[in-house]
């Protein structure tokens, strides 16, 4: 079985805070990734790693490897913009551009220098279809994302994702923002997208990473405490900290 | 469909195939029994050991989909109902290996007077009949069928309270046959015990469908 | 157990007097902007008529109208803010989204801010000595123009610098998660968003700029001068300069008060109007940067 995204013996430093720890993990195609832990255990920095988004935050040092596709992204000649393209990302609060709804999801590929308009609108359709969001949203295409709930508007930033056809979406506590409901309709969303896609997701809510996730990830004070399936952790953890994390004993 | 629905129905579709292996182990003690066909006794025997491997796959799906799922209202009866239903199956798979090895053990074909005096027929059919309709009320979640089977598991019982006296005066007549007469006895307490967790299928089906807990209730409550 | 008795009364008393007290200090305010207008307008008001407005000023400046110190406040507002807002626009951006070193930052916003403090006949100074004759622009559209442009170059950085901070960096983070370069999300991501602040800004700016009138002292303005520029190396009157000159030096300094009121009032209808249009643009770039 070949690993889509691995990381070996990674380091990764704030200046002098070492926020992880010599980090193992290996994540499979097609599989959805949880990544648990109560906060400033490291594990949305973990997740950044992979589209490198901690570039774009000061005094960042990385030692050891992290392969996206069996390539160190972090060699010198990595194209940054390239990997970005096919790693997506959903963050925490929903954060459309301030453009049409049409246009929301069409950026990524105009910013990938994509011009064919019938390519582009046929992309948007399907990208919203895959996000569950096209129903809700094609009569009204040019009116302005912001005008949708926010349920809504985040199933729009994962139908924008979508469009530029990545094989890995992160997703940054994509629901917390979120009312139950909305939650509910995105974790949904999590399910079906696993079929075509890798996903890898910090959340803060155990219920959620159960629910979506086939493996989960343990982090605890910038270290992986335990990585399984998630059936294994839920119902029988290896380690006394993922017991009482998972119980809301601790964190 | 959602996730958790999808689970939901995996589920179901397991614990009817454990159904439909339960009820074909009964089936086939009840021809061994009329055929005195010691292979199909061993048959029975042998895949007892299916049914546990059936019974602790379906526990452990629950312990997940309770872990996983952390199920409310209609899903977490459900699957609290899987759970119960699961246990009582296999203790009625036990009760099809119990009499499996009696038949196994015994020196010969059964005696037809015997058999036809004591009603153990009837009541095979009547059980394994009662298994069946039961699988289907949580097939289709009728709960007038589940409440249909509180009754007929009294004719289970009266079968079984007649027994004594029954085999006691068949083996006044015939004194060279007592080991038959009493294999005959135990598995009508079995069957008897069959009745009674069709019941408990029957009261936790309704439990699942509508909410009501008909445990240790009386029988009228329970024909409500 | 009982609660000590707290006093309420005492409480509310308090509450009233800080109350009305702050009440009274902002009607104040409002009452000093209000009497200076009313004293502008009704002394101002009789002279306003259509030929005051397009007419050359007459008998030294007593009679007439302020045609070309319109004009000319015109020209040199336009002049500077073809210099101001490119360069000031261009600088905020380069200092809010470029700049990652702290230290670099901190020596340019202080310079910007230092360069706002300094008094505007500072600034005049500045030009002609730098305009005028170094670079031999003479008393010139140009040079004032460039000297005003200088006087409000801080402002516009300040301002679009200040819009372009409101901007949330989820944008941006979620610009550059699509494959997009820094650039692109500058241009297609953070500068709409921040446009409606950045315009408001840039016609705040225009309001400050039309009524300065140290920086044109010694660069363009002409005391009396009752023809229209023929090109930027030509001298102009200017409104602000035009009133200092009425009210102080001119030729009839009680015969020419009326016009003074005119011309004043004719630039604070311009300053108000300035402003007026930049709250209107501001609500409807507001509406609409979010709709295209």
């Amino acid at each position: 079985m070949n690993h889509i995204i691995a990381t070996e013996k990674l380091n990764l430093f704030y200046n002098d805070f070492h926020a992880l720890k010599d980090i193992n993990m290996k994540m499979r195609a097609n599989t959805v990734t949880a990544l648990i832990g109560p906060s400033g255990c490291g594990k949305s920095t973990y997740l950044r790693l992979f589209n490198r988004m901690n570039d774009l935050i000061d005094g960042v040092k990385i030692t050891g490897d992290v392969r996206v596709e069996g390539k160190d992204i972090y060699e010198k000649n990595t194209d940054v913009v390239d990997l970005r393209r096919k790693v997506g990302m959903v963050f925490q609060k929903p954060n459309p551009f301030p453009k049409t709804i049409f246009e929301n999801v069409a950026y990524g590929l105009r910013v990938n220098g994509i011009n064919d308009n019938g390519f582009i609108k046929d992309k948007v359709e399907q990208s919203l279809v895959q996000s569950a969001l096209w129903d809700e949203v094609k009569d009204k295409m040019n009116k302005s994302a912001f005008e949708l709930s926010g349920g809504q508007q985040q199933r729009l930033c994962i139908a924008r994702a979508l469009a530029i056809e990545p094989s890995i979406i992160l997703m940054d506590e994509p629901a917390s923002a979120l009312d139950p409901i909305s939650t509910a309709k995105i974790e949904e969303l999590i399910y079906e997208l696993k079929q075509n896609y890798t996903i890898v997701i910090v959340t803060h809510n155990m219920q959620q990473a159960a629910r979506v996730s086939d493996h989960t990830a343990f982090f605890y004070l910038g270290e992986l405490i335990e990585y399984g399936e998630t059936k294994e952790i839920f119902t029988n953890p290896k380690d006394k900290k993922t017991q009482n994390y998972i119980t809301g004993r601790f964190g | 469909m959602t996730h958790l629905d999808k689970e939901s129905l995996q589920l179901k579709t397991d614990l009817i195939g454990m159904w439909n292996l339960v009820i074909s182990q009964l089936n086939k003690t009840h021809e061994a029994l009329i055929n005195f066909d010691k292979d199909l006794a061993h048959e029975v025997v042998a895949n007892e050991k299916r049914v546990n491997g059936h019974e602790l796959k379906i526990d452990n799906d629950c312990e997940n989909l309770f872990a996983l799922f952390n199920p409310v209202a209609i899903d977490l009866r459900f699957t609290l109902a899987v759970l119960k239903i699961n246990s009582n199956l296999e203790r009625t798979g036990d009760m099809a290996d119990g009499i499996g090895r009696f038949i196994l053990n015994g020196n010969g074909p059964f005696d037809e007077e015997l058999l036809k005096v004591t009603q153990v027929i009837h009541m095979y059919d009547e059980a394994s009949s009662m298994l069946v309709d039961i699988l289907m009320a949580f097939e289709h979640e009728n709960t007038k069928i589940a409440r249909s089977i509180f009754k007929r598991d009294e004719i289970l019982n009266q079968i079984n309270i007649n027994s004594i006296q029954v085999v006691a005066d068949y083996i006044r007549t015939h004194p060279d046959n007592i080991e038959q007469a009493l294999f005959v006895l135990s598995i009508i307490r079995k069957l008897e015990r069959v009745g009674d967790h069709c019941k408990n299928i029957a009261e936790e089906i309704i439990f699942y469908i509508e909410a009501k807990v008909l445990k240790h209730a009386s029988k009228k409550q329970k024909a409500e | 157990m009982d609660w000590p008795k707290k006093s309420e009364r005492n409480k509310n008393l308090k509450q009233i007097i800080a109350f009305t007290s702050f009440k009274l200090l902002s009607y104040a305010v409002v009452m000093i902007l209000f009497l200076i207008l009313a004293q502008i307008v009704f002394k101002g008001f009789s002279v306003i008529s259509w030929e005051f407005l397009t007419a050359m000023p007459e008998d030294g400046m007593t009679k007439g109208g302020i045609f070309p110190a319109i004009v000319g406040t015109f020209y040199l507002v336009l002049g500077s803010m073809i210099f101001a807002f490119p360069i000031g626009v261009l600088s905020a951006i380069y200092i809010n989204e470029y700049t990652k070193d702290s230290f670099y930052k901190r020596f340019i916003k202080l310079m910007t801010n230092s360069l706002a403090g300094i008094p505007s006949i500072v600034f005049g100074l500045f030009g002609m000595t730098l305009f005028v004759n170094t670079l031999g622009f003479g008393d010139s559209i140009l040079a004032g123009s460039l000297t005003l442009g200088l006087l409000t170059l801080p402002v516009v950085i300040r301002t679009t610098e200040e819009a372009l901070k409101s901007v949330d960096d989820s944008f941006r983070h979620g610009g550059y998660a699509l494959g997009a370069t820094k650039l692109q999300t500058i241009r297609r991501v953070v500068l709409p968003i921040a446009f409606p602040n950045i315009i408001t800004g840039l016609i705040l700016s225009i309001g400050r700029v039309s009524g300065e009138t140290a920086p044109i002292l010694f660069t363009v303005a002409a005391y009396f001068l009752p023809k229209l520029p023929s090109g930027i190396f030509d001298q102009v009157m200017a409104l602000p300069y035009h009133l200092y000159v009425i009210s102080t030096s001119g030729t009839n300094v009680a015969e020419s008060q009326p016009i003074a009121y005119g011309t004043a009032l004719v630039l604070i209808m311009i300053v108000l109007l300035v402003n007026i249009a930049a709250n209107t643009l501001r609500r409807y770039l507001g509406k609409k940067v979010k709709m295209n």
